[in-house]
């Protein structure tokens, strides 16, 4: 039988904290991160809410031994840094060398949130200044170098973006370069810190709620905002248990498809979605009624949740299993929720726990199924799907199974 | 270790006439500003005519190659779309960013912001191929195509049945591009005709470029033009290793350097990089041409492409033209190539490839 | 009104980049959206970027925003009673 690909660490970040503990906390007493934005200065902050992580990025420095001020660090960068520490925590070096390793990152406008504040400066005619620490930031890739240089690794490394599952599509690389033989081991996920330019993005789509967002809800008037880093470390069971690692999750099942139906909107039917996670399970050989809980993409805008809601439904029928979008609490963090939300999913197995779907009221009317509302506990969860739907029709689910 | 995988076709819109290769080089493009910009193909060829009226430049150039190496390859639909890119659509990118600040953050164009996102030009080809199959993007600077051919590959050896995944890349050159990267040394102060690049290589810096390549890749050989054995990415290459690096990835597919009757290197004029590539060709035989590109393409993050397209013709006309040629060797069958390729920031890749 | 409509043809002509097309070509009544033009929800957000910048009127609805543009005739309506002086 092939090797199972496992989970064997992990470190997160968000508007709920940072680590199992800030999160879980949350996430069972049904504390959402979202505020008006305190350290992104946009015009729109009475207007919207974002699950924006508290610390200030001089803050974020001065905890990971930076220089403050104008150091050449995104914001982006120091995000991934923290949970990149914390992964690391318990890790041997050993288990890290050179490029037997990989890394695999995503984020969606690299250090778009420096670059924007400065790029007046670098298309002026001054030749110098503090804006040069910061010429090489805008492209995704920047956090993923400036990551394995922070922690003096050299690792194969790639970095994903496609949209809303970035991260996800990163676990789905490593597990397949772990068994190809490629690597031995990989971190993957992503990170995406808020700009004023993701910000008006979303804004300029008119898909963005000023209160806090209603997955699944009739009256759902979209999404929220987030931000945060998310790794996940993968490796063969048998290297796991040769070294007596603590093995968190199976990694059993995964899917990406793309809908090819329009630039950013779903396919209305949800056939995008059914086919991914169908997929998904197939992969993992298991059939629907043996999952669990779904974690939803859930983003609280019209057309997906109408579009993930019916693929839901068609697929696991009306008697469908817990599902919920952890997005009210979060925020959508963007590149990073693939891996924010598996890490929930992983969590959820362990600790028998579904967390609740926040402000869910009225049930979709085009729907017979309705997610879970409330924290439901003593739950027997023994396989877990977790979606991310993505623009550019990118789609992906993830399946974890548990220990 | 992977199996190989076969090259049915190549596309590639590029500052030279590469989109109709029989009038490649015909004549060359060469400019003194330090700027190549593509030749562009009818586009209306290859995407909707609905779509195509709100599309920036790099979204047609990439959905027009990869279309095109789908019709060369006999194809209407691949089993994967996977592409990389260093920079995406910057045009995109500085409209949607300038008119946000201008305009205090209000009023703003949607359609600027959807297509600055780098996953766009996949997302419209499979919508326009009705693929609906495995899509990705890598976007890693100089490895972005290069993890994507990686991934191709992965993809291909883990299929059971005859698969096709398109793979291409795609980078653009905007003005205020060059004028950022001007303030760190990117480009050459006393800018050369670009087609003779090579002779400037004394001084710092290159010039800018800007193209799109796509490819075919299956893992069954039938109408194939040739192999690519594989991909090795290496990051912060140094003079002192880049032999032994090269040595163990010919070995490793076994092939020595003296099999090799063509390199294709990514010298670019910049003298920083000089010394990188004289360490790399050290041990070169005499039968095998040295050749050079970035003169014809100028430098982007995905410059590799317009190599990895270069490569696919010469194997099928058999005949290396003499603008390429940096140093000519005896070999007059090209059998196996080496392309090496460098990036500024700190990366150098390696392509095997034989007929 | 038919100023305003002859205006209106020409602005959404350019600012969806309508090639080849001319206000004379788009009917007061037609539908923008599905058949016809082909429209799809990107142009209508376009057109409300349009309402805002030209006519000072921001819809904050996507939905409520559909109904406004289902045809010239009701935008240039929906722009007498609300435009901003």
């Amino acid at each position: 039988m092939a090797d199972r690909i496992v989970v064997t660490s992990l470190g997160i970040l968000s508007a709920l904290g940072l680590g199992k503990e800030a999160h879980l906390h949350a996430l069972t007493r049904g504390h959402a991160g979202l505020q008006h934005p305190q350290f992104l200065k946009t015009f729109h902050a009475p207007d919207c809410l974002i699950g924006e992580v508290r610390m200030s990025d001089e803050e974020l420095a001065i905890s990971l031994n930076l220089p403050g001020g104008n150091n050449g660090y995104t914001r982006t960068t120091l995000l991934a840094l923290f949970a990149m520490r914390e992964l690391l925590q318990g890790v041997d070096e050993s288990l890290l060398k050179d490029d037997s390793f990989a890394f695999i990152n995503a984020n969606t406008v690299g250090g778009m949130c420096s670059v924007e504040n400065m790029y007046f400066d670098f298309i002026s005619n001054t030749p110098e200044g503090d804006f040069l620490k910061y010429i090489d930031t805008l492209d995704c890739a920047e956090s993923t170098q400036n990551v394995a240089k922070y922690f003096g690794l050299k690792p194969m490394m790639a970095t994903i973006s496609t949209a809303c599952s970035s991260s996800a599509n990163a676990l789905i690389l490593g597990a397949r370069m772990i068994q190809q033989g490629v690597v031995e081991r990989a971190i993957c996920g992503g990170c995406d810190a808020m700009s004023r330019f993701t910000v008006n993005g979303f804004l300029s789509l008119k898909n963005v709620a000023k209160n806090p967002c209603k997955p699944f809800d009739q009256n759902r008037m979209g999404l929220n905002l987030g931000e945060g880093a998310g790794y996940l470390m993968l490796e063969r069971e048998t290297d796991a248990k040769k070294r007596g690692a603590e093995i968190l999750a199976y990694f059993t099942g995964y899917a990406n498809t793309n809908d090819a139906y329009h630039p950013t909107a779903p396919s209305p039917d949800g056939a995008g979605a059914y086919r991914t996670m169908f997929q998904a399970l197939e992969k993992a050989n298991l059939q629907p009624e043996t999952i669990g809980y779904i974690n939803a993409h859930g983003t609280a805008t019209i057309n997906n949740d109408a579009a993930e809601g019916k693929a839901i439904e068609n697929l696991f029928g009306t008697q469908a299993p817990y599902f919920s979008s952890t997005k009210p609490f979060t925020g959508h963090t963007l590149a990073a929720a693939g891996s924010i939300e598996a890490i929930f999913s992983i969590w959820a197995m362990q600790e028998g726990k579904v967390f609740p779907n926040l402000n869910f009221e009225n049930q979709m009317e085009e729907l017979q199924i309705k997610p879970a509302a409330q924290l439901i506990s003593n739950v027997a969860v023994n396989h877990v799907l977790s979606n991310s739907f993505g623009f550019g029709g990118n789609n992906v689910s993830l399946v974890f199974s548990k220990v | 270790m992977m199996k190989p995988v076969y090259i049915l076709s190549s596309s590639a819109i590029s500052p030279q006439h590469s989109f109709e290769p029989e009038n490649f080089l015909h004549p060359v493009k060469s400019t003194d500003d330090g700027k190549l910009f593509v030749v562009d193909p009818d586009y209306r060829q290859f995407i909707n005519p609905v779509a195509i009226r709100r599309m920036s430049r790099l979204i047609k150039m990439g959905i027009a190659a990869g279309m095109n190496a789908l019709k060369l390859a006999g194809l209407e639909k691949p089993d994967a779309i996977i592409t990389g890119t260093g920079l995406g659509s910057m045009t995109d990118m500085e409209h949607f960013l300038k008119d946000m600040i201008n305009m205090n953050e209000e009023a703003l164009n949607p359609t600027f912001f959807i297509q600055s996102t780098y996953n766009s030009v996949n997302g419209w080809i499979a919508v326009q191929s009705k693929c609906t199959s495995y899509n990705q993007t890598y976007v890693n600077r100089g490895f972005s195509l290069e993890l994507s051919l990686l991934d191709a590959q992965l993809l291909l050896n883990e299929a059971t049945e005859r698969e096709v995944a398109l793979v291409g890349c795609f980078d653009e050159l905007t003005d205020e591009y060059f004028i950022v990267k001007n303030k760190i040394g990117y480009w050459k102060k006393q800018l050369p005709q670009s087609r003779h690049l090579l002779k400037e290589s004394n001084t710092v810096g290159t010039i800018a470029g800007e193209g799109t390549s796509f490819f075919t890749l299956s893992n069954k050989a039938e109408n194939s033009v040739c192999i690519l054995h594989g991909v090795k990415m290496i990051q912060s290459p140094t003079s002192a290793e880049i032999s032994a690096n090269i040595s163990t990835f010919l070995q490793q597919h076994h092939v020595a350097l003296q099999d090799i009757d063509l390199i294709i290197t990514g010298m670019n004029g910049d003298t920083n990089f000089q010394p990188l590539y004289q360490a790399a060709l050290e041990h070169t035989q005499p039968h095998t041409t040295i050749a050079a590109f970035k003169h014809l393409s100028g430098e982007y993050p995905t410059a590799s492409g317009f190599a990895l397209w270069l490569s696919a013709q010469l194997f099928s006309t058999q005949t290396i033209p003499e603008e390429i040629i940096y140093k000519r060797g005896a070999t007059t069958d090209i059998r196996k190539i080496l392309i090496i390729n460098h990036y500024i920031l700190n990366t150098a890749s390696l392509m095997l490839l034989s007929n | 009104m038919e100023d305003l409509k002859l205006k209106l043809k020409q602005q959404i002509i350019e600012s969806l980049n309508l090639q080849g097309m001319e206000p004379k070509d788009i009917d007061d009544n037609a539908a923008l959206f599905g058949e016809g033009l082909g429209l799809d929800s990107i142009d209508s957000l376009e057109l409300m970027v349009l309402l805002e910048r030209n006519y000072g009127i921001k819809i904050e609805d996507a939905r409520e925003g559909r109904k406004v543009l289902s045809s010239v005739q009701s935008m240039a309506e929906y722009i007498q009673l609300h435009q901003k002086a």
